[in-house]
């Protein structure tokens, strides 16, 4: 349960009339047991936020603070690709990231393979593993490490419908268990509402437009009426903020 | 009149910005450049140091010495009959592998052929020159047929290979598309199969030629008494090896030329859509 | 109507044994198996009729021309080491096998080196690009040419020349993989706070083994024709040697057949070498059988990271050989482009590289 602290955030790209703003003056705090998905359309900065988030970018100007406890907190990261060695085995891939190869560190990954239904395949290659099976080695990776907070970029985006709608279920129940903090960016409404607790709106230019918190009961089916009522809202707050432009 | 506005400030520091850009751009390529001269002056330096110092004026004739005889050569009029000669042989050969080497790379589309071609393919591509070479000098000595029948075998299945990957890949769904628009053969062929197969035909183009000088020149080595081969073998029995390094650079340097200058600007132009395809 | 049944009828009425004759002829003449075996049929029908038709012309030219009898019976004997070559096939085979051997090991070694700094900084690039592009041209008789001037008879000319024909294309293949180094993989291994030493050994390296593969690959298969070529102008023995040897014999059968033999040998050897090799090098290639193309569509299109993707390139060696080439002759695809403003953060492209519409 980590503490992100995010302070005038601004990132900027290019030059002069090919000057982009990725990020506007963004503001916030995340605390607590959250879950907070990051929506809106392509190119509103969403992925650039989980990279400056993450260490992978830096920003032009603001600040970023994550702690945990007041220490320096550890990061997790899941990416739209799984991004697995693909020369090496599954469970070799897990203790890649890992601080030491004890038992107790090969114990907890196979723990957590099996918490994606992957317990067996810790032998196989990345390249004997189909694209849904590969994303949830990924995820299964980013939680070993228990991290303090997890960012994930759009895990599920490459994934047909039914894939999805499974891993969504692990995952959500893989966050309940753990108190990791999580930042997921996706472009799917409807997934933000199923497996968040808040939802930060982007609109075109990088600015933060909306902040919503869902206090809706774990755990969530893509069915239910309440599910669908506050998709609808969320939708609505697009339309208000101007959010829906294609750019 | 001046409106002294908040504007006045961002445009200056909007252009410095981008002339920042164009100069770091020009900074680039000086030292690009820079570091490619180096480079020349670097391996020529070497050359020349180590022909009178390391090794044997006689085994290891530098640059100078080279670009001396080169000139001493020319006024012989020696030099434009045995490139005349060559690149004729060469003209000739690669006329007639070209011709084979399509003509067998269609014929392939069809299965039976496909088999009974793709030997003869591997082996095209496999054999080094060396051997035609020898053994179209012990058939045919002297007479010219030698180093053209060299040059076919050598150069033909490069040829082929890539004129078939060229056909094989033929974007049938554009080609149906025009059929069911009633588009003729003719404009069917002119707009989408030659387009298509250009780029095919002249990636073998460009090998094919690169084999075929060296094939030559290896031929004429063994069997001609013409020819920049004949010449090259000719320099070696008489151990004068600046003659010898004279007569391959300076055809090594033409064959340079005509790849990289004549072919290389040619795909450029034609093909400019391609480039913007393979990035 | 009417003329519809009789049509019916009379296709009924078509006796079987022509069709199943009919059949096996367009078996025959469809498959590419029979095309196959048909070629070094004509090819000896085309031999043995040249032969006939060139000595009724040029009745001298009997001595000359190698007849399929002589040549076969000239590797027969080579095969059962009964020669009159001072060294049998099978000592001359070890010999330029030995040279081969040393001088790829040394074209890797240099050309690793020379390739992995072209690949890193643009500057040593520069330096180096036009000579390895005039090296990569110049022809394996030059070469050959010059060090049998320079180093007279014996081991060490040809062995260079294995090295000079293979050095360029080491330099190449490797240069293009220190380029394409996965940058996804090691975005993912600093967001895990990986190690470096971790990092170099379990994705730096890795990613760079499928070029180093198709360098080996390249540096053997040109290796040979160089030294062949070599052999025949400075060396003493080996396998050029001999065919020299032969050659100046004026026994054409002699030449033929022993190139022949070293030609067949050099491609099993090779053959049998690399995809040994490669089969337990990279074993982790996801082989596609129908299962994983079944499965592949339904997962719609999921990415491969770029380190796959090339190393599939790499794969085989034809096409590292054509891609090398390519590279040489035309540039690396996409030119760096000089934009002093920081990248935006690699995006995972969505479109996976070998999935395609035609299944």
């Amino acid at each position: 349960m980590a503490d992100i602290t995010v302070s005038e955030l601004h990132k900027e790209f290019g030059l002069g009339a090919d000057k982009v703003i990725a990020l506007e003056n963004v503001s916030l705090s995340i605390s607590g047991h959250a879950f907070v998905s990051v929506v809106g359309a392509s190119g509103c900065g969403k992925s650039t936020l989980l990279n400056i988030l993450s260490g992978i970018d830096s920003p032009t100007s603001g600040t970023v603070r994550i702690t945990q406890n007041g220490r320096p907190a550890r990061a997790g990261y899941v990416f739209q690709a799984a991004r697995l060695l693909p020369w090496r085995t599954v469970m070799d891939n897990m203790l890649f990231v890992q601080q030491d190869r004890s038992k107790e560190t090969r114990d907890r990954c196979q723990h957590y393979l099996e918490m994606v239904q992957l317990g067996d395949r810790g032998d196989k290659f990345p390249g004997q593993l189909s694209g849904g099976m590969q994303q949830r080695v990924g995820i299964a990776r980013a939680f070993s490490t228990e991290p303090d907070v997890l960012f994930m970029d759009e895990p599920f985006s490459h994934l047909d419908a039914i894939t999805a709608r499974t891993l969504r279920k692990e995952l959500n129940t893989i966050w309940a268990e753990t108190g990791t903090t999580v930042v997921f960016v996706t472009h799917d409404v409807g997934e933000a509402v199923e497996l968040s607790n808040r939802i930060l709106v982007f609109a075109k230019g990088g600015r933060l437009a909306d902040d919503i918190d869902v206090t809706l009961p774990f755990p969530r089916d893509v069915s239910d009426t309440e599910v669908a009522v506050t998709k609808a809202e969320v939708f609505k707050t697009f339309e208000d903020i101007g959010a829906l432009a294609i750019s | 009149m001046a409106t002294t506005l908040s504007t006045p400030p961002q445009v200056p520091k909007r252009a410095s910005e981008e002339d920042v850009v164009r100069a770091a751009k020009r900074k680039d390529r000086i030292t690009t450049w820079g570091w490619r001269l180096a480079g020349y002056a670097f391996f020529l330096g070497i050359w020349e140091l180590a022909s009178g110092r390391l090794m044997d004026e006689k085994l290891l004739p530098g640059p100078s010495t080279v670009f001396r005889t080169f000139g001493e050569l020319w006024a012989t009029g020696e030099v434009p009959g045995a490139f005349a000669t060559t690149l004729g042989r060469i003209a000739i050969g690669f006329s007639i592998a070209f011709i084979v080497g399509v003509g067998v790379g269609i014929l392939m589309q069809n299965r039976f052929l496909n088999g009974f071609f793709r030997d003869a393919v591997t082996i095209g591509v496999t054999t080094p020159g060396l051997i035609w070479a020898l053994l179209t000098a012990i058939i045919f000595g002297n007479r010219p047929a030698g180093p053209i029948i060299a040059i076919v075998l050598t150069t033909f299945a490069i040829i082929t290979v890539n004129v078939s990957e060229g056909i094989k890949s033929l974007p049938k769904d554009l080609i149906d598309m025009a059929k069911s628009f009633d588009v003729g053969v003719v404009r069917r062929n002119r707009e989408i199969v030659l387009p298509h197969l250009a780029p095919f035909i002249f990636t073998g183009v460009r090998f094919g030629f690169s084999i075929a000088w060296k094939v030559t020149v290896l031929t004429e080595v063994f069997s001609s008494s013409k020819g920049i081969g004949f010449e090259m073998r000719t320099a070696t029995q008489l151990f004068r090896l600046d003659e010898f390094l004279t007569w391959i650079l300076a055809f090594y340097v033409l064959a340079l030329f005509l790849d990289k200058v004549v072919l290389e600007t040619l795909e450029r132009r034609f093909f400019a859509w391609r480039g913007e395809l393979k990035s | 109507m009417s003329a519809d049944l009789r049509v019916a009828e009379r296709t009924a009425d078509t006796p079987q044994p022509v069709s199943v004759v009919r059949r096996i002829w367009r078996w025959i003449t469809r498959s590419s198996l029979t095309g196959r075996l048909t070629f070094p049929v004509v090819c000896l029908i085309v031999w043995l009729l040249a032969i006939k038709v060139v000595t009724t012309i040029w009745p001298f030219a009997v001595d000359v021309l190698p007849t399929p009898g002589q040549v076969f019976g000239f590797m027969f004997d080579e095969i059962k080491g009964d020669t009159v070559a001072p060294h049998n096939m099978y000592e001359t085979f070890a010999i330029s096998l030995q040279r081969l051997g040393i001088g790829m090991i040394i074209a890797l070694v240099i050309g690793t080196i020379i390739g992995v700094a072209m690949g890193l900084s643009k500057a040593v690039n520069a330096f180096f690009n036009d000579w390895v592009v005039a090296i990569l041209a110049m022809p394996n008789l030059a070469w050959a040419l010059f060090c049998s001037l320079a180093f007279g008879f014996g081991d060490i000319g040809p062995t260079i020349v294995v090295v000079l024909t293979g050095v360029p294309f080491v330099i190449i293949n490797v240069r293009e993989g220190v380029r394409n180094t996965p940058s996804d993989l090691f975005d993912m291994a600093r967001s895990f706070d990986v190690p470096r030493e971790r990092v170099i050994w379990h994705v730096l390296i890795p990613s760079l083994l499928p070029f180093l593969f198709a360098a080996a690959r390249y540096a053997f298969a040109l290796g040979w024709k160089g030294l062949v070529v070599a052999e025949v102008f400075g060396g003493q023995d080996g396998a050029g040697w001999t065919i020299k040897f032969w050659y100046d014999a004026h026994r054409a059968y002699g030449v033929v057949g022993y190139a022949l033999l070293f030609v067949i040998f050099a491609l099993i050897f090779e053959k049998l070498m690399f995809d040994q090799l490669s089969k337990r090098l990279f074993k982790w290639r996801p082989s596609i059988d129908a299962a994983d193309v079944v499965e592949a569509r339904f997962d719609a299109a999921a990415p491969l990271p770029a380190s796959v993707a090339a190393a599939e390139a790499g794969a085989t060696a034809t096409s590292a050989a054509m891609g090398s080439i390519t590279l040489a002759t035309s540039g690396p695809p996409h030119q760096p482009v000089d934009d002093p403003s920081p990248p935006p953060p690699a995006q995972d492209a969505p479109k996976h590289p070998r999935s395609n519409d035609h299944g």
